[in-house]
C-alpha cells in the first residue's frame, strides 16, 4: 500500500472544481462561445459561417466608420491594407500548420521557417525563368529562353519537397523527446536558410531569385504584386480549404492517435498506436502546410531571397501558436492575427514594438498559460501535469 | 504457456533494474508479482509490454518470440498493459478513453458489446461517461484504465499496481472486479505492493526483490510463508 494515505482519491476532486471556475480570462468566467456555437442547429450554423466568410472577403473594402479604424492605411505612413490582410492570412496558414505539429502531436518545432522557406524557394527555383535551375534545364534540353515549370506544377513539386524533407528531418530526430527535438529542428531551420544563401548554383545565393510565377490569372495583371486584395482573396480561399482539411484530420483516427501520443506516449503505445509513424505524419503534414504558405508568399512578392527566412520568424510562429492557444485552430489563428496585425496597425509606436511584445508575452504566460483561446483538452492536460508535479514534490 | 520470460535483463542507462527475470503465466491463470518499492515490479511490466526494450533475455507470448517487437505491435498480439497511477488520457472523456482501448479494432458491433461489458463492471464509469479523465478521482481513473485495457479484448491483461493510492474500501472493490474479469476468462498478470490482496486473489505468485525473483508458489502457500508474512504482510 502506498504511504500517500487512503483518502488521496477524494482530495483530487476539490481543487479541480476550483480550477474550472478560474478558467476565464483574468479571473472572468469563460464565455464559451465555441460551446454555444456547437449547440446551434445546422440551419443557424450555416448562415453564421457564410456571414463570417463573406465579411472576411469584404474586409479590403471596409470603409464604413467607425469600423474602418481597423484599417492600417489611415495615416500617410501606414501599410497597404490589402497587403497586411494577405500576410495575416499567410501566417494563419502557417499557424494551423504548426498547430498540427505542436498543438496536435505535441512536438516542439523551432525550425518551422525551414518548411516555409522550402515552399517559397521551390516555386522560385522551378517556376522562375531566371532561376539557375530552370536556365540549366532549358539549356540542356534546348528549350526556348524563358522556359519554366508552370505554376500549377510548382504546387505539387513544393508539396513533395516539403513532405520529403519533413520525413527526412523527422525520421532520425523524432525518437528524441522534448527539448532535444526543439534544438534539432532549430538547426534544420538554420540549415535551410544557410543553404539558400550559399548554394548559388541552385538558389542564386544572396541575390535571390526574381520572376517567381503567379497563379493563373482571370484577367491580365489580376495577380500583380500591387493588387493585394486579389492576393488576399486567393490566400483566404486556400486558408478556408486548409481549415476544413485540418479539422477533418483532427477528428480522424490519425487525430485521435496524435491526441493519445501527446497526452501519454507510453499509454498510447500500449493501446496500439505506433507513435513514431504518427509523429512522422504530423511532421510531414505540418511541413506541407508551411510550404503552401511560403509558396503563396513568394508568388506575391515575385521575389525570394535568404534574409526573408531568418530564424526569428520561427520563434514568432511558435509564439502565435502558444499565445493563441496550442491545439485550438481558432486560437492559433487569433494568435497569428494579433502578432501580425497589431504591429502594422500601430506603426506609430514602432519603437515600442519589442517592449510591447515582451510585456504581452509575459502577461499571457502569467495570466493565461494555456493561450487566449485554449483547447479544452490541452487545458486539462495542463492541470494534470501540474497535479503530477505537485504529487511528485509531495512524494520527496 | 501463454507468456514466458527467460532471463530478462532491463537497463536504465547504466543501471540494471532487472537482473535476469524468468517467469511464466499459463492461459486462464491469475498470477501476482509482489515486491517492495524499487524491487523492479514496474520495470518487469515495462519489459513485458514493450514500453522499454530488453538488454538481454527472451519473452515469448503465445509461443511467439516478441522480444524485439514494439509496444504497439505486442498490443496487437493481445498483450495489454494497464499502466500504474494516472495512466488514463487526461484530456479525453471516459467514452473517448474507452474508445482508445479499441483503437486497433474494426469490429464495431463487438465494440459496442464491450462498452456494455465495461460499463457493467464499472457502473461508475457509465455515470461519468462525459467527464474528462484528468478530473476524475484516483479510484475512478484506475477503473477507467482497466476498462480501457479490456476494450482491446486482451489475451493477457497486465495490471500495474491497480491499488496504488486508493482508499482501502476502493482497493477491495478493484480487486473484486479483477477477480470478476478473471472469471470471465481473461488471463491476468498483476503487480502489487498490497501483497495480502494480491496473494489471496492469485492462483500463483512470484516475489521480486531488487530485480530478482526470490520466491514462487501458489498464492495461498506464499500467504502462509513466514518470510513473506514478515516482509510483506507486516506479521511476524
Amino acid at each position: 500500500m502506498s504511504d500517500r494515505g487512503g483518502d488521496y482519491s477524494y482530495t483530487t476532486e476539490g481543487p479541480e472544481v476550483a480550477g474550472d471556475r478560474k478558467s476565464g480570462f483574468m479571473g472572468l468566467p469563460a464565455l464559451g462561445i465555441a460551446d454555444r456555437f456547437a449547440a446551434l442547429p445546422l440551419w443557424a450554423k450555416v448562415p453564421i459561417v457564410l456571414a463570417l466568410v463573406s465579411f472576411a472577403f469584404y474586409l479590403p473594402f471596409l470603409t464604413i466608420l467607425p469600423f474602418a479604424y481597423v484599417r492600417t492605411d489611415l495615416s500617410s505612413g501606414g501599410s497597404d491594407w490589402g497587403g497586411v490582410l494577405f500576410v495575416v492570412v499567410i501566417y494563419m496558414i502557417v499557424a494551423i500548420g504548426l498547430n498540427v505539429v505542436i498543438g496536435l502531436a505535441g512536438l516542439l518545432d523551432l525550425g518551422y521557417i525551414g518548411f516555409y522557406a522550402l515552399g517559397a524557394y521551390s516555386v522560385a527555383i522551378f517556376g522562375s525563368p531566371s532561376s539557375p535551375v530552370t536556365k540549366l534545364i532549358a539549356e540542356k534540353f534546348g528549350l526556348s529562353e524563358g522556359w519554366a515549370v508552370p505554376f500549377a506544377l510548382c504546387i505539387p513539386i513544393a508539396l513533395a519537397i516539403a513532405l520529403i524533407s519533413g520525413v527526412m528531418l523527422g525520421a532520425p530526430t523524432l525518437r528524441l523527446r522534448g527539448d532535444y527535438l526543439a534544438i534539432v529542428t532549430m538547426g534544420f531551420g538554420e540549415i535551410i536558410r544557410i543553404l539558400s544563401r550559399n548554394v548559388d548554383a541552385v538558389t542564386n545565393g544572396p541575390a535571390g531569385i526574381i520572376g517567381v510565377p503567379r497563379p493563373p490569372e482571370p484577367s491580365e495583371n489580376y495577380f500583380s504584386s500591387i493588387e493585394s486584395a486579389h492576393w488576399y482573396w486567393l490566400a483566404l480561399a486556400v486558408l478556408i480549404l486548409l481549415m476544413f482539411m485540418t479539422r477533418r484530420l483532427e477528428d480522424s483516427r490519425v487525430g485521435r492517435g496524435w491526441l493519445a501520443i501527446r497526452e501519454d506516449e507510453d499509454a498510447a503505445a500500449v493501446m496500439g498506436v505506433n507513435a513514431f509513424k504518427f509523429k512522422l505524419w504530423a511532421f510531414a503534414i505540418g511541413a506541407a502546410l508551411g510550404a503552401i504558405a511560403g509558396l503563396l508568399f513568394a508568388s506575391k512578392q515575385a521575389y525570394v531571397e535568404p534574409t526573408g527566412f531568418a530564424l526569428n520568424l520561427s520563434f514568432l510562429f511558435v509564439a502565435m501558436v502558444v499565445i493563441g492557444g496550442s491545439g485550438n485552430m481558432v486560437g492559433v489563428m487569433l494568435g497569428a492575427f494579433l502578432i501580425t496585425y497589431l504591429p502594422e496597425r500601430f506603426r506609430e509606436f514602432q519603437d515600442w514594438r519589442p517592449f510591447a511584445f515582451g510585456v504581452a508575452m509575459v502577461l499571457v504566460m502569467v495570466l493565461r498559460p494555456q493561450g487566449l483561446v485554449p483547447s479544452r483538452r490541452r487545458a486539462k492536460e495542463f492541470e494534470d501535469r501540474k497535479h503530477e508535479a505537485e504529487e511528485a514534490a509531495a512524494d520527496v | 504457456m501463454l507468456l514466458k520470460l527467460e532471463d530478462v535483463v532491463l537497463n536504465y542507462g547504466k543501471i540494471e533494474a532487472l537482473h535476469g527475470i524468468s517467469l511464466e503465466v499459463a492461459e486462464g491463470e491469475v498470477v501476482a508479482l509482489i515486491g517492495a518499492n524499487g524491487a523492479g515490479k514496474t520495470s518487469t511490466m515495462r519489459a513485458i509490454s514493450g514500453v522499454r526494450g530488453l538488454s538481454s533475455g527472451r519473452i515469448t507470448f503465445n509461443g511467439e518470440d516478441v522480444s524485439k517487437l514494439r509496444a504497439d505491435q505486442r498490443m496487437r498480439k493481445g498483450l495489454c498493459l494497464t499502466p500504474e497511477g494516472r495512466g488514463v488520457f487526461p484530456g479525453m472523456t471516459v467514452t473517448e478513453n474507452l474508445d482508445m482501448g479499441a483503437y486497433t479494432r474494426k469490429d464495431k458491433a463487438n465494440i459496442a458489446e464491450d462498452f456494455d461489458r465495461v460499463f457493467g463492471l464499472f457502473p461508475r464509469l457509465k455515470e461519468r461517461r462525459k467527464q474528462v479523465g484528468g478530473t476524475m478521482s484516483g479510484g475512478e481513473q484506475q477503473m477507467l484504465a482497466i476498462g480501457r485495457s479490456l476494450m482491446s479484448r486482451p489475451k493477457l491483461l497486465l495490471l500495474d499496481e491497480p491499488s496504488m493510492g486508493l482508499a482501502p474500501m476502493l482497493i477491495q472493490q478493484i480487486f473484486s472486479i479483477i477477480s470478476e474479469i478473471a472469471e470471465q476468462g481473461t488471463t491476468i498478470l498483476v503487480v502489487e505492493q498490497n501483497a495480502k490482496q494480491a496473494l489471496s486473489r492469485a492462483d500463483r505468485a512470484y516475489v521480486l526483490e531488487t530485480g530478482r525473483i526470490v520466491k514462487t508458489g501458489t498464492g495461498a502457500a506464499l500467504l502462509d510463508d513466514p518470510s513473506v508474512r514478515e516482509a510483506y504482510l507486516g506479521v511476524a
